[in-house]
């Protein structure tokens, strides 16, 4: 089921269970995504064009799909994290949708073994 | 054993919770969510933590600002701190390590790696903070043994320079006014010639060795060394031979080398030279004569005018001040003079003190 999900999401589940021992447990990780503000705080700054913000949300985000090994979705947040890291606020932009659809996968997989 | 303790800080909760997998069954765990936070848990926990892991990007203070947190307060040599952060660059690592981490990891977490890590960083930081005690210990027991091993030879000189006051019965307190006014003199003497590069230490052997300038006087006869009155010539030669009497003492005991050896001989010798080349016994003038001696004779002549004497009476103290500048009393090279002046008043009140006044 777990294994099935990091398929579908383009992740990476080997990496995950060495981190996180067995499925029960990065269940409860999968759970912690749901609660974590991250994206939202992204995309809210995004829209309200606030560099700082966006960049501090982005660098977190990232840090946590590095950590559940969401692979598809790390990249695009490290993308749009060293475009803001570099000021380059209209390129984040470009690259914000696919952000945001790659994580909306995650969710939406997740949501269905929840 | 109780279990030591580790201080997580992240603003995410999964990071938070994935360190806390790793280390959760050897270590009680702490944890803040922002850097506030981070700075009351430490300065709560301060003597359990035994390391912390740092976010570097964190709301209301960053790690960076905690890290300055731990330095001004000098926990950050005692509590190791280990950054995480989410990429390697070389601007925030290097400014991590200035900070004062210990360590740096980069998410994601290996926990094979981070667990090695962090153990030995905590066995790092325990064996160095075990070791400045330890040293901090030891420096201060040789220390304590070392100012046991100063008094014990203090306390030896001085037995062995009253025995020489003790045969001539009237000279009393001599050898310590003789101590109290060199110290006075050469701490002067300090002060004008910074250039002597004389240390304190030196100062203070120097110092030590001035009791033993009349050592000589041991095999001075009773008959001369007693007389009231003036000596005749003859007896007057052999008074002068306390000076060689007093080195072929030492000699015996001759320390090569030894800083504290060669004053106590040159005071020995040459307390009684003069600036012009006419005093006993090997004629030195001038710079020939070490300052150290050239100390130790003033400050004999001085005590032996201020004090009575069984030849003749206590003279006021500045007359005596004045018959030395006045050559009336021996001959002393200005520089010495210079000093003499100088150290006038403390003179003064140290020899009012010795006087009882």
């Amino acid at each position: 089921m777990v294994e099935e999900l990091y398929k579908n999401i383009n992740g990476n589940y080997e990496e995950a269970l060495s981190r996180m021992q067995n499925d029960e447990r990065i269940k409860k990780f999968l759970g912690f995504f749901l609660a974590d503000t991250s994206y939202n705080e992204l995309k809210s700054a995004m829209e309200s064009k606030s560099l700082d913000d966006a960049f501090r949300a982005a660098h977190t985000l990232k840090g946590v799909c590095k950590n559940m090994a969401f692979t598809a979705l790390s990249i695009v947040a490290e993308a749009i994290t060293e475009e803001l890291r570099a000021h380059n606020f209209e390129k984040a932009e470009e690259i914000f949708p696919s952000v945001t659809n790659e994580y909306n996968i995650v969710i939406t997989e997740i949501n269905k073994i929840m | 054993m109780n279990k030591s303790t580790l201080l997580i800080a992240d603003d995410v909760l999964i990071n938070r919770e994935l360190l806390k997998d790793i280390f959760e069954e050897g270590y009680n765990i702490l944890e803040a969510a922002d850097g506030e936070e981070t700075i009351k848990q430490i300065d709560k926990h301060k003597d359990e933590i035994v390391l912390v892991f740092l976010d570097l990007v964190m709301p209301k203070k960053d790690g960076l600002e905690v890290m300055h947190h731990m330095s001004i307060n000098g926990l950050i040599d005692k509590i190791p701190v280990i950054m995480i952060t989410g990429e390697a660059t070389v601007e925030t690592d290097v400014k991590a390590y200035e900070y004062g981490a210990a360590d740096i990891i980069y998410k994601p977490f290996e926990p094979a790696v981070v667990r090695r890590r962090a153990k030995n960083i905590i066995e790092l930081y325990k064996h160095r903070i075990y070791i400045e005690k330890e040293l901090e210990t030891r420096t201060k027991e040789l220390f304590e043994s070392r100012k046991k091993i100063e008094e014990s030879n203090e306390f030896l000189i001085n037995a062995l320079s009253s025995v020489v006051e003790f045969r001539s019965l009237e000279s009393g307190e001599h050898i310590q006014r003789v101590k109290d006014f060199t110290r006075i003199m050469l701490k002067h003497y300090k002060m004008l010639h910074r250039e002597s590069n004389i240390t304190d230490e030196q100062i203070e052997l120097m110092v030590n060795a001035s009791a033993l300038h009349d050592i000589g006087k041991i095999a001075i006869p009773d008959s001369i060394l007693n007389k009231p009155g003036r000596l005749t010539d003859e007896e007057y030669e052999e008074m002068k031979k306390h000076t060689i009497y007093g080195c072929q003492m030492l000699e015996k005991f001759k320390q090569e080398e030894n800083e504290f050896y060669q004053y106590c001989y040159d005071i020995c010798r040459h307390h009684h030279e003069r600036h012009d080349g006419r005093g006993y016994p090997d004629k030195l003038k001038g710079d020939e004569i070490p300052i150290w001696a050239q100390v130790v004779s003033i400050v004999d002549v001085y005590d032996a005018l201020v004090n009575k004497r069984v030849y003749k009476d206590a003279i006021p103290i500045d007359e005596a001040v004045t018959m030395i500048h006045e050559g009336k009393c021996g001959v002393f090279s200005p520089m010495i003079l210079e000093c003499f002046d100088s150290a006038k008043e403390d003179l003064v009140i140290a020899t009012n003190k010795h006087l009882g006044k």
